[in-house]
């Protein structure tokens, strides 16, 4: 039993990191119809700027305990970029999918320089500070509690948007723009301001992922392709633009990976991919995504 | 940037020549100003780029020595410096080096990848070519049994003969079921069917229950340690060697898989020793340093120097990397000065070649020498570990060292099978 909960633990911290990067592309997706292929970047950028900045915090004296928070205000503060890339997508909105790709895709290897050029070509970790917030045991059963508060903080972050964009106006008008672009703005909705917010939200989701993943693995040059993979996979499991199918599919992805690590290896790339093909092929929209017309 | 390096490691050729080169005075005057040309292709980015750059101090420390005494057989060496990326990118950057740059050898790469690839292609050019850490395998079998031009490293698998040997000596007995996490290419999975068929030779009865071949560079280890606690194994055996290794032992730690009376061997660890720390790595977990353990207590004058200047100059300890490096260079001087003493004027190519093969060398970890067939052989360093000492990291409290014509298989034989009937002492 204590196998199976340690397992499905590990599906689950690999779904918490996958929601919300997977979050950040279906929130820019449903409003602003641009397929993000750069949110691999900013989820490497989190992680980059996150271990400088827990780096700067410790040499400055702060406490290591305190690297959590630090983290999490390095991958907000990160969000800043945003409106910067959100005004360089504004030319090609209108434009045909095709050159939103190959932008966004240029952006994902533009990302990659910059990363060799401030942090170098070499993974960069965070030592052992992981393990400052020590180890959750019961029984045979143990976890790191780091993970247990990844999962808790992607949680929580599922709810927060869930409430933002159900229970308040800015949500609201941002479901309405989502809808109907032209309506929203014949209302007098300040659509161009609501894209920047948008897109800004969607990388903070990314930033944050990156550096909310970096105490327990590494970054590496590497990080936004293999993860723009999987992302990807939530995407079309769950529904593109859906924030319910981002959580879903993020389950699914993270559980089937462990499910394939656990009793066949080897098929880890394959079991996920199945089940994007399955559901493209009885559900081309998604578990929760609107049929496109 | 690539040029700033170049000047800069022509001025370290530069400055070792200025020492009076006396004992090579009687040599023609065109041999002693122009340097011997000496290309390095080694990795500087990615998961082995640390690797690449502790192997390029090592070759720096020896070019210093090398140039501050004379340099080799009087002519200083001077070296042109390469990236190593994917085989088809490395190598143009060999014949660049060869056919632009018109270097006399070129050393280094450490994936056998690359220097599987390459090694053929230097037999066309006819070009010196010595490897740090490549081979010439395809999986365990050698390619080119009677390569002219490349000379190559030990084989990959002897860091884990020695460790799959440790664990029988230490602890045969002890465990019934053993599980395997090591990544998923040929080295990987020949360092597992190695350990597996070494123990079918002693004759230790384990069941392999959990077997996990990672790619290399997956940086979410967190599901693999699950399937690993889940298997309940008594021995945990790992090639893990690059940046995923110290979050593997992080992750493991985590999971409460090492506090049991789990067993790990850990054949390549070395190359992440200083980023292994005492909070999640165990003690008495055997843990390989392959050809230099930088905390030897018997370490030789000049390793100790190594060490200490590396510590100086890099605030870091050097792993085995760097040992292949000098060990390169070294076998290059010793060919050419053997062969211009025997000839008693400055040698061609094809001499320094047959005076390479045989020729014995003292290394930064210990003896070596390069076998007739090309092939390397080093002295290993492997053992316990232990957290007492005085850094934040695991070393080696119980240090066991072997040559390596004990680890790897003698010219012209399948490994499988001298696996199988091998007098091999525990």
């Amino acid at each position: 039993m204590t196998s199976f909960f340690d397992i499905l633990l590990g599906g689950v911290f690999h779904a918490a990191v996958l929601f919300l990067v997977a979050a950040g592309l279906q929130l820019v997706f449903g409003v602003q119809k641009i397929v993000n292929l750069a949110c691999g970047s900013f989820y490497a950028l989190g992680a980059y700027f996150g271990i400088t900045s827990v780096n700067w915090a410790l040499g400055a004296g702060l406490p290591p305990w305190m690297f959590l928070p630090v983290l999490i205000v390095s991958g907000i503060l990160l969000g800043a970029i945003g409106p910067a890339i959100e005004a360089l997508l504004r030319t090609i909105y209108a434009r045909d999918e095709a050159f939103q790709l190959l932008l966004t895709f240029a952006l994902v290897l533009m990302f990659q320089d910059v990363l060799r050029f401030f942090w170098g070509p070499n993974p960069q970790q965070l030592g052992n500070l992981a393990t400052e917030y020590g180890r959750l045991s019961i029984g045979a059963f143990s976890v790191s509690t780091y993970n247990l508060l990844v999962i808790a903080a992607s949680i929580s972050i599922a709810v927060g948007i869930g409430a933002f964009l159900q229970r308040t106006r800015f949500g609201r008008i941002l479901r309405a723009t989502a809808e109907n672009r032209e309506m929203s703005q014949a209302l007098g909705v300040n659509v161009r301001w609501m894209y920047t917010s948008v897109f800004t939200l969607g990388t903070v989701l990314g930033t944050v992922g990156g550096a909310l993943v970096v105490p327990t693995a590494a970054a590496s040059l590497d990080m936004p392709v293999e993860l723009v993979v999987e992302a990807f996979a939530v995407v079309v499991i769950g529904g593109l633009g859906s924030m319910r199918g981002a959580l879903v599919g993020a389950l699914i992805v993270g559980l089937m990976r462990a499910a394939a690590i656990t009793f066949y290896a080897e098929l880890e790339i394959l079991a996920i991919y199945l089940v994007v093909i399955v559901v493209l092929i009885a559900r081309p929209a998604g578990l929760f995504g609107k049929p496109i017309e | 940037m690539q040029n700033k390096r170049r000047t800069l490691l022509k001025a370290i050729g530069g400055a070792g020549a200025t020492v009076a080169a006396q004992p090579y005075l009687s040599f023609p005057a065109i041999a002693q100003n122009t340097p011997v040309r000496v290309g390095i292709i080694a990795p500087k980015s990615g998961i082995v780029g640390t690797i690449g750059e502790c192997g390029l101090r090592g070759t720096q420390f020896a070019v210093e020595r090398i140039n501050a005494a004379g340099g080799i057989a009087g002519r200083k060496v001077e070296l042109i410096v390469e990236e190593e990326t994917n085989p088809k990118d490395s190598i143009e950057r060999l014949r660049k080096l060869v056919l632009q740059d018109k270097v006399d050898c070129v050393q280094g790469i450490v994936s056998s990848g690359v220097s599987l690839a390459m090694g053929a292609v230097a037999e066309e050019m006819k070009a010196l070519l010595i490897f740090w850490d490549g081979t010439t395998q395809d999986g365990v079998k050698e390619t080119m049994p009677n390569a002219r031009y490349v000379f190559r490293s030990t084989d990959n698998e002897c860091e884990a003969v020695m460790a799959s040997l440790l664990a029988i000596k230490y602890w045969k007995g002890q465990f019934a079921t053993v599980a395997g996490i090591n990544p998923d290419y040929s080295y990987g999975r020949n360092n597992m069917a190695a350990f597996q068929a070494l123990l079918k030779k002693f004759k230790v009865d384990a069941r392999v229950v959990a077997e996990q071949w990672p790619k290399v560079g997956t940086l979410d280890l967190t599901t693999h340690v699950a399937a690993l606690k889940a298997a309940k194994p008594d021995l945990v055996f790992s090639s893990l060697l690059f940046a995923d290794l110290p979050i593997f032992m992080r992750t493991a730690h985590g999971a409460g898989l090492m506090d049991g009376k789990t067993k790990f061997v850990f054949p390549g660890a070395g190359f992440q020793h200083t980023l292994l720390k005492k909070e999640f790595t165990p003690e008495g977990m055997i843990f390989g340093h392959n050809t230099l353990y930088f905390a030897s207590a018997d370490a030789s004058p000049l390793q100790r120097l190594f060490v200490k200047q590396y510590e100086e100059k890099y605030k870091d300890y050097p792993h085995w990397e760097a040992d292949r490096a000098y060990f390169a260079m070294q076998v290059y001087k010793a060919g050419v000065e053997a062969a211009q003493k025997a000839k008693n004027a400055w040698p061609g190519k094809e001499d320094v070649i047959s005076a390479m093969e045989g020729v014995k060398i003292e290394s930064l970890g210990g003896p070596g020498h390069m076998r007739k067939d090309h092939i390397a052989e080093q002295t290993f360093y492997q053992g316990l570990t232990t957290h007492k000492n005085r850094y934040d990291f695991a070393t080696l409290g119980q240090v066991d060292r072997m040559y390596s014509d004990q680890l790897q298989k003698p010219t012209g034989t399948d490994f499988w099978k001298w696996i199988e009937t091998a007098q091999i002492k525990l």
